[in-house]
């Protein structure tokens, strides 16, 4: 028997699960819009940190449509963990000063420390969410998506999965991607600039 | 093969918006796989670093 109070209902887990899962989804498009406005190639471990947070997002979806439940907490937190692998993979290779860097940095920080330091926000936010039992409540055996803010969540989430696998296949072909991309691999030639 | 993992991850969430959790969950874990796989093709080199 739960002795909590219902801090957090069924509704308000969806209305926060929701809202995670639109800053989840802003991670990836501000990713998406630096690669294409400013050019800025996503190297592979970069395109690997993208696949760690569309994972957590594929937990928030559960959750959304399915009702919260710990297993999909855990699918998130997961996700996070194999991200942040990678993540600090990519922050050690640059650790030393002078051994260079990838890619722009956005308010000081290099896209890789910020993905570091968002799975770890992602990790803990899961295991704070995972506090409260009364979330947990059974939903109704026809429980859908909660009105159009959480469909809008989930459609723009699926679409930017959907996006970063296009976009990978348009850098990478069918192969292994350039550890320094210059360029993608199945898009025509930019003419050099004088 | 780098675009894997989008893919099952999308094909997930396509899953569980259809009512699919388990196929959902099944898509999640054989992208996990793929991504472990594609990071160890990629973490070759030892790190310059001391621990």
């Amino acid at each position: 028997m739960s002795t909590g109070t219902a801090l957090l209902d069924p509704a308000r887990s969806r209305l926060l699960n929701t809202f995670g899962l639109f800053a989840v989804a802003a991670v990836l498009l501000v990713a998406f819009l630096d690669q294409i406005l400013y050019r800025d190639l996503p190297c592979p471990l970069c395109i690997l940190q993208r696949v760690g947070f569309c994972g957590v997002g594929l937990g928030l979806v559960l959750n959304l449509r399915f009702g919260a439940r710990p297993s999909h907490y855990a699918v998130a937190i997961l996700s996070a963990m194999a991200g942040a692998l990678v993540s600090v993979r990519q922050v050690l290779l640059h650790i030393v000063p002078g051994t260079g860097s990838y890619g722009d940095a956005l308010l000081g920080l290099h896209f890789y420390s910020w993905a570091l330091l968002l799975y770890v926000a992602v990790i803990g936010g899961c295991a704070v969410l995972l506090l409260f039992d009364r979330q947990f409540a059974m939903p109704s055996p026809d429980a859908r998506p909660a009105g159009t803010l959480a469909m809008a969540a989930l459609v723009l989430m699926a679409a930017l999965t959907f996006g970063n696998g296009v976009s990978t296949v348009l850098e990478c072909g069918a192969g292994l991607c350039s550890d320094d991309p210059a360029g993608y691999e199945l898009l025509p030639a930019r003419p050099a600039t004088p | 093969m780098m675009s894997l993992p989008f893919f099952g991850l999308f094909a997930g969430m396509a899953l569980a918006i259809a009512g699919w959790r388990g196929a959902a969950m099944l898509a999640w874990a054989l992208s996990m796989t793929v991504l472990a796989l594609l990071f160890r093709q990629h973490a070759t080199d030892a790190l310059n670093i001391v621990l």
